[in-house]
């Protein structure tokens, strides 16, 4: 081979990128630390985003989140100014200019009335905010969890490892769906509930077997010896060695998890299980229970923005953490180099 | 190899003791009693209740009641439904079970086969348009909102196109003044299918490699006559036009569902095969003169196959999570739509008992999986 | 030795590769020339990363996809290999020219029985027609490697290294090649292993007049099987000449420095004792003579002109001041090989 073949478990961001030597200064200012930190992390983030940017498709999903993101912020501001709470309120609005619902498209009403007469567009942007909120909290929980869990198992082994991973075993066994759809059943789940179980779910469950191999092999490298040996204790170790080498990844997995928790809401939400005010998920399901969904085309802005709006934020997330994949895992590359 | 499954059935069991402990303890901590839920539904008579009450021992303490609870599920009494009153909770499931079985298996084959036909085929030939085409698509699929996509495919064949029925398990007009009955039909449909797929391995296990070079030139004909002799022989026989109305109804559940889920496998064989194509073993295969498409298929592939069979694990849970969904939206009479009317009428045993099979399911997946791994890859096999 | 002149069953004129990476064009092989009678064996040697690979590679063309030919002629039995295309290859592969590769231990694919893998090569060249006839074919290859002929079919997880190795040995016999390419077999097993198969090898070469082309960064490992010894740097071949006498009196320093760095029993000083420095990067080259920034004796031309050839006798190096049979090197003459 011409050039050297990357470490397989090269992690970019954090301070990863090339192992520090924690022997050089033994009493290194700590704002100085930090800012060799930090420009080991701006480092490694410029290579990263350098070869994240390779991929086209990963990139257009990125923008895909920023458009979606810009759709929730909107919502907030057009009804402080050009919307009436009246007409235009997501949930208990009414268009009161027009005579039949649901009223096709027009120029105050970009995506028509829903049957219950209340404007489409309103619904779209307004759940478009809950889905942020719920995607991220869950994505939040989940990689809180896992990380913790996966440092902590891979660090001490022994019984508390088993233990974490025959749990983790346990939950990757249930069919997450049809938990939920039980759970739903038997409580009453609100936007945080449903968010704080998805996350629970994922943060003891798939994520943490795969943050906890990770970081089995950080565990081994050198410079973590090298900081024990400088006289690092247990949680100085896994807090500022391991867990920072574990971001990467954890980003990766909260793309993941922001996928399934939407799909999720939209599924629960659709088979008419949640309480919720609003959300696409709903918005489908109105459409649903009305009989609208089989008249095809005629109504189709009942359903398409609603499930567009469901299929693309679910795949830009999902493509954007398969991009990262190609960043954070080198075999994946195109070029060796 | 007997010590890897042994390991494997005894963590099994643990989860499937597991799973029906936590689906009693979720049912307790629901706000509300059970026990004077159940023994105060109005559905079931004075006298059943008393007597469900005393196989239950809903009176009892916590700890008893787990034990009954326990001790009941493995004997599989799941005590009565509430919806389908006064059937056993059992009896519905195993006339659900089947047709879940069904829908689920055909399709997770059916995905998985061209999931990981595409997979390394795109892997094969990087950055061509058919890579481009299938990610984007399949990552489309993958993460499509399940219910709307499978609306979108009854508006299209059964509406717009007539191809099609709309949805459920058969077509009441035709089964009309029948003799027999579905359940009849469908498990004669089952031991069918079941047999076919026996007399395929075993004719493959047989003609393989009669001591010629090359593919064994029998088995293609032998198996594709028994392909073609099975509609013949269901079409001479009377209930033909019945299993006919239920395999219509079947196929827009199982190409739905095979849509939504072949593109994990695909782009996990993607991935796998990226990483065994830089094996020293691909490279050697390629030296020693061999076509593309046997080093393509017979090292690089092969060798792929191990994580994604791995990981297969989670696309059958997808897919029956998957299965729950589309039966939903098809009303497929399955595990799924049990569990989903369960939920809304508040039927708990039968929520509990749909739960308790749902998981079962999953651990036949994981069973499926070690099985195929072990018969996959030699370096278990012989241990 | 290799005194009587054959036609050559390979010819290699002026090859060059090159590699496309990330940081720029890569130049890997730079018009090497050598010829390889019938029954003749030759070794290349020289430091990892110096082209030897690429070389013998690029004479069966598995070209990595970031690997592009830039020119010359690779002639088997008078043919080009280089113009045929992708089916006309795949039959001169194994059938004319095997290899057995550096990493023989990950040669064998772990899912397959090793008979099974010999036996697919002899399907497609059609060296037999039935598999009894192959499966016999496989037990007398064995046999000549020294391997139990029962053992194929067994996997190769359940060899030793050293079985593997003359199962990869066996595999390239197989389809009784003209030429044979051993690119640095015995790097990954002890000692007396390695020592036994080298020898084997040779005896097994010999007998079946095959043409071999020995790998090795191992100078003298390279002096016990061969010939001729081409020596490369930096994607050039510098000197070719008979094993004996590169060995007794190398023409070029960077030869002689190679050799010194293998340690002698006899322990007498050489003209380079080490060699500094490292060898170029080979994305930007240094004009002239690519070991002139490591070179004792460079002066201006070498600094600006590539060196030709200097022969004695049928021995050349690519030199401007090739090194003199010197009275130092006249002593090793009297070593045993």
């Amino acid at each position: 081979m011409i050039t050297p073949q990357p470490d397989h478990h090269v992690v970019i961001g954090g301070p990863s990128g090339s192992p520090e030597p924690p022997l050089v200064d033994l009493h290194p200012g700590r704002s100085q630390m930090a800012m060799a930190r930090a420009r080991l992390a701006l480092r490694s983030f410029r290579g990263g985003w350098a070869i994240f940017v390779e991929s086209r498709i990963g990139v257009l999903s990125l923008a895909t989140i920023v458009l979606f993101a810009l759709m929730a912020i909107s919502h907030p501001i057009l009804m402080a100014t050009v919307w009436d709470a009246e007409v235009y309120d997501p949930v208990t609005g009414y268009a009161f200019d027009r005579l039949e619902h649901p009223s096709p498209p027009n120029w105050r009403h970009p995506l028509g009335t829903d049957p219950l007469g209340r404007d489409v567009l309103s619904q779209l942007l307004s759940s478009t905010r809950s889905e942020f909120i719920l995607g991220i909290t869950a994505a939040l929980v989940t990689v809180g969890i896992a990380t913790t869990v996966g440092a902590v198992a891979a660090y001490y082994g022994g019984l508390v490892d088993s233990l974490f991973m025959r749990l983790a075993d346990l939950i990757i066994a249930l069919p997450g769906i049809s938990l939920l759809i039980v759970l739903s059943a038997l409580f009453k789940l609100n936007l945080f509930y449903l968010a704080l179980i998805i996350g629970i779910l994922g943060g003891f469950g798939g994520t943490a077997i795969i943050l906890k191999s990770q970081a089995l092999s950080i565990r081994v490298k050198p410079y973590i010896e090298a900081a024990r040996v400088a006289g690092g204790g247990h949680s100085h170790i896994i807090l500022v060695h391991i867990i920072p080498n574990l971001l990467p990844l954890s980003l990766l997995y909260m793309m993941f998890t922001v996928t399934g928790a939407i799909f999720a809401e939209a599924v629960l939400s659709f088979l008419g299980l949640l309480d919720l005010r609003m959300s696409w998920g709903i918005m489908i399901h109105t459409a649903n229970t009305g009989g609208y969904l089989l008249g095809g085309t005629r109504y189709w802005w009942l359903i398409v923005p609603a499930g567009a709006s469901i299929t693309f934020l679910c795949s830009a997330f999902y493509l954007v953490g398969r991009a990262l994949d190609e960043v954070v895992n080198p075999r994946l590359r195109r070029h060796t180099a | 190899m007997t010590r890897y499954l042994a390991k494997r059935a005894g963590q099994m069991a643990l989860t499937l003791f597991l799973i029906v402990t936590l689906t009693f303890f979720l049912v307790q901590a629901q706000p509300g009693d059970y026990a004077t839920f159940y023994a105060l539904n109005p559905d079931l008579p004075a006298e059943v209740r008393a007597q469900l009450k005393e196989s239950f021992g809903l009176d009892k303490p916590l700890w008893q009641q787990y034990l009954v609870h326990m001790k009941n599920t493995f004997t599989g009494n799941f005590g009565v439904s509430f919806g389908h009153f006064p059937r056993p909770v059992m009896e519905v499931l195993a006339e659900r079970l089947p047709r879940t079985a069904v829908l689920f298996l055909t399709a997770t084959a059916v995905s998985f086969y061209i999931g990981f036909f595409l997979g390394k085929a795109i892997a094969w030939r990087r950055g061509g348009v058919l890579e481009y085409a299938a990610t984007i698509s399949g990552a489309t699929l993958f993460t499509a909102f399940t219910p709307a996509f499978g609306l979108m495919m009854i508006w299209v064949f059964a509406f717009k196109l007539g191809w099609l029925p709309v949805g459920k398990f058969l077509d009441p007009l035709i089964w009309r003044g029948a003799e027999v009955s579905a359940n009849h039909v469908f498990s004669y449909m089952l031991v069918t299918g079941a047999a076919f797929i026996v007399f395929a391995f075993l004719v493959l296990f047989f003609f393989r490699r009669s001591g010629r070079i090359g593919p064994a030139p029998l088995v293609a004909p032998i198996i594709g006559a028994a392909a073609l002799a099975i509609p013949v022989a269901w079409g001479l026989s009377d209930i033909g036009f019945l299993a006919l109305d239920i395999l219509r109804h079947m196929i827009l559940p199982i190409v739905t569902l095979t849509l939504i889920s072949f593109a994990g496998t695909m782009l996990l064989t993607r991935n796998s095969m990226l990483e065994t194509m830089r094996e020293d073993y691909v490279m050697a295969a390629r030296a020693k003169g061999l076509p593309e498409k046997v080093v393509r298929d017979r090292h690089a592939a092969r060798n792929a196959l191990l994580p994604v069979v791995t990981s297969l694990v989670y696309s059958l849970i997808f897919a029956i999570d998957g299965s729950v969904i589309i039966e939903g939206v098809f009303s497929w009479p399955g595990m799924g739509m049990t569990l989903l009317d369960a939920v809304r009428s508040e039927d708990l045993p039968l929520v509990m008992g749909s739960m308790v099979f749902i998981g079962l399911f999953s651990l036949l997946a994981h069973v499926i999986v070690d099985v195929l791994y072990v018969y996959l890859d030699p370096r278990i096999r012989y241990q | 030795m290799a005194t009587v002149r054959e036609a050559p069953v390979l010819e290699v004129v002026d090859l060059s590769l090159r590699y496309q990476t990330r940081q720029g064009e890569v130049q890997a092989v730079e018009g090497v020339s050598f010829e390889l009678a019938q029954g003749q064996s030759l070794g290349l040697v020289g430091e990892s990363g110096c082209g030897k690979t690429s070389v013998a590679t690029s004479l069966m063309r598995l070209l990595p996809e970031n690997a592009y030919l830039a020119g010359g002629q690779v002639k088997l039995g008078g043919t080009d290999l280089l113009p045929l295309s992708d089916d006309e290859i795949r039959g001169y592969r194994w059938r004319r020219i095997a290899m057995v590769f550096q990493a023989a231990m990950n040669s064998l694919d772990p899912v397959h029985r090793v008979g099974q893998q010999v036996i697919e090569a002899i399907e497609a060249h059609r060296m037999e027609t039935t598999l009894a006839d192959a499966r016999e074919r496989v037990a007398r290859l064995f046999r000549m490697v020294g391997l139990d002929p029962q053992l194929m079919d067994r996997y190769p997880h359940e060899f030793s290294g050293g079985m593997r190795q003359r199962a990869v040995i066996a595999m390239a016999l197989s389809c009784d090649p003209d030429l044979i390419i051993a690119d640095e077999p015995t790097t990954a097993l002890d000692v007396i292993v390695q020592d036994r198969i080298l020898r084997e090898l040779k005896v097994v070469q010999q007998e079946l007049r095959m043409g071999m082309i020995y790998i090795s960064h191992d100078i003298g490992v390279v002096a016990e099987v061969t010939d001729r010894i081409g020596v490369m740097y930096a994607g050039r071949l510098v000197e070719l000449g008979d094993t004996a006498d590169v060995f007794r009196s190398p023409m070029h320093p960077y030869t002689a420095a190679l050799m010194s760095s293998f340690p002698s029993v006899h322990g007498e000083r050489l003209p380079l004792v080490g060699l500094a420095g490292e060898p170029p990067n080979l994305i930007d080259p240094p004009a002239g003579c690519p070991f002139h920034p490591r070179c004792p004796y460079a002066d201006d031309i070498c600094r600006t002109e590539f060196p030709d050839r200097s022969f004695r006798g049928d021995n050349w190096a690519a030199c401007w001041h090739p090194l003199d049979a010197s009275p130092l090197s006249e002593d090793r003459q009297n070593q045993d090989f």
